[in-house]
């Protein structure tokens, strides 16, 4: 665990939050395992081991018999800083527990399926840098006009719009506030792109919105 | 020996409790009160609680009734503290459900850092055992993440304690009881012995993923025997040589107060 993360006791991020990703799973999502797609925000966290910061080198993940695995992808989201205990808070409200803004970056492993939680997947060692620094929930108009560039090596990969989140922040406050008290400082990631970027051994990976800044990364491995 | 946290005369203090039951705080304070005293509120027995570990179908016959073939490898999903309550605390029955079921669980609480333990070298890194009961809401089911937080992450529905006992107090973790108690009746009884991934594969298995550290739980999964619970009622999660965890359900306004 490191000390100086910006987050403070839970990091949650939303899983299939992008419009067009759960548009070309919909077939899918009819089938075995899942059944029917989802009625509620698709949850899960980056928990305490995996929670970083902007210059970090991200380590190449293991498998069980030590040898380096594969492939290792990255998304990244908006990070909503919680400025206040948010306890079951209305949609209408929602925005006013906002203490800040920042980004998350989740390394992980390629997202097989959405059955069952991805602990081998998700909860790498230091697999979660956030950053570079907390901006003021004040310092952002609107967020609907923001977009999530992820850069590797320089060159764009990935470029997801705010608006194209199934639910927006407020909604996801909401209803995640019914679920669990929220405390301040703990972050939500709000929204990925549905296509995880692949990265290699030794790349560096700039995650950014503008306003609120850029989270730089490198792979280790190399 | 056993450690706990409680609060006593307006104090929130850690108090060691001896074979013979009495209480010291660490400050080496003697307390002059017995452990059925309700003068004592009991707090969550972990002091800085990190990530909760809890296992699901890892019990064959509770898969079973669950309808579910037995994992070839763990089924882990996370908990953090905002779920953590105390012995003898109340936690809340949301409203508009059909079914809400105890989990009577052994956990090991992890005692110092490690990454790729051996499971030969496992209960080096737990320094002791307590009970959780990790409730579920089984109308919240999705297939997505599958035991989703909103089965699994609400406030309050991780009662844990009262006490953690120390490891090398606990010669065999995988041969104890397990019981819970409805009302007085016993619902679910059980033994550690027939969990599918025991306790020293389970901190192999996740010190393989990531690092542990001190504060973590893992809460080892629950055997046959689930059933429906009802504002008013009083569950009691027993293990063997370990404790006895009492809770008693609320509804969701009876809990929420104000925020409801």
């Amino acid at each position: 665990m490191i000390a100086n993360t910006l987050v403070k006791s839970k990091l949650v991020c939303v899983a299939l939050n992008d419009k067009h990703q759960l548009t070309a799973l919909q077939d899918s999502f009819k089938k075995d395992p899942y059944k029917k797609p989802p009625t509620q925000p698709v949850l899960y966290y980056k928990p305490r081991n995996t929670w970083n910061v902007d210059g970090a080198e991200i380590e190449w993940a293991k498998d069980f018999d030590g040898q380096d695995v594969a492939s290792m992808v990255v998304g990244a989201s908006l990070g909503i800083v919680i400025g206040q205990e948010t306890c079951r808070v209305s949609v209408e409200n929602a925005l006013d527990f906002i203490g800040g803004y920042t980004l998350v970056a989740d390394y992980s492993l390629p997202e097989q399926n959405y059955y069952r939680p991805d602990i081998k997947g998700k909860c790498l060692d230091g697999s979660a840098p956030v950053g570079p620094k907390i901006i003021d929930s004040s310092s952002l108009d609107n967020l609907d006009d923001l977009q999530v560039v992820i850069k590797v090596n320089g060159e764009r990969k990935s470029l997801f719009a705010i608006a194209d989140m199934e639910r927006g922040v407020a909604e996801l406050i909401s209803i995640i506030s019914h679920i669990m008290t929220l405390q301040p400082g703990e972050i939500i990631a709000v929204g990925f792109a549905g296509d995880r970027v692949p990265v290699s051994k030794g790349d560096t990976v700039d995650a950014s919105i503008e306003g609120v800044g850029t989270l730089t990364n490198t792979l280790g491995g190399a | 020996m056993r450690h706990a946290r409680i609060i006593f005369e307006g104090r929130e203090l850690d108090i060691d409790i001896d074979s013979e039951d009495r209480i010291t705080t660490t400050s080496g304070e003697v307390l002059n009160v017995t452990l059925d005293s309700d003068q004592i509120t009991w707090l969550p027995p972990v002091k800085e609680p990190g990530t909760i570990f809890a296992l699901g179908l890892n019990y064959a016959d509770h898969a079973t009734e669950l309808a579910f073939e037995p994992p070839k490898e763990p089924l882990v999903f996370i908990k953090h503290a905002n779920t953590l309550t105390g012995h003898k605390q109340i936690s809340y029955r949301p409203d508009n459900i059909e079914f809400q079921h105890y989990e009577c669980e052994l956990v090991a609480v992890i005692g110092k850092s490690g990454k790729n333990i051996k499971r030969e070298d496992a209960l080096d890194y737990i320094a002791g055992y307590t009970v959780c009961n990790d409730f579920a809401i089984r109308d919240y089911l999705e297939n997505y993440y599958r035991p989703n937080l909103r089965v699994k992450s609400r406030d309050s529905l991780l009662p844990m304690g009262p006490w953690i006992v120390d490891t090398a107090d606990v010669p065999d973790v995988m041969n104890l009881r397990l019981t819970t108690a409805v009302n007085g009746e016993i619902t679910q009884d059980g033994s550690t012995k027939d969990m599918i991934f025991d306790v020293p594969f389970l901190v192999e298995y996740l010190s393989h993923i990531m690092t542990l550290n001190p504060g973590d739980m893992i809460a080892t999964g629950t055997p046959h025997g689930v059933v429906d619970m009802q504002p008013g009622d009083i569950v009691v999660c027993s293990v063997e040589n370990i404790c006895s965890l009492e809770t008693r359900i609320v509804s969701e306004q009876a809990y929420y107060g104000d925020k409801y």
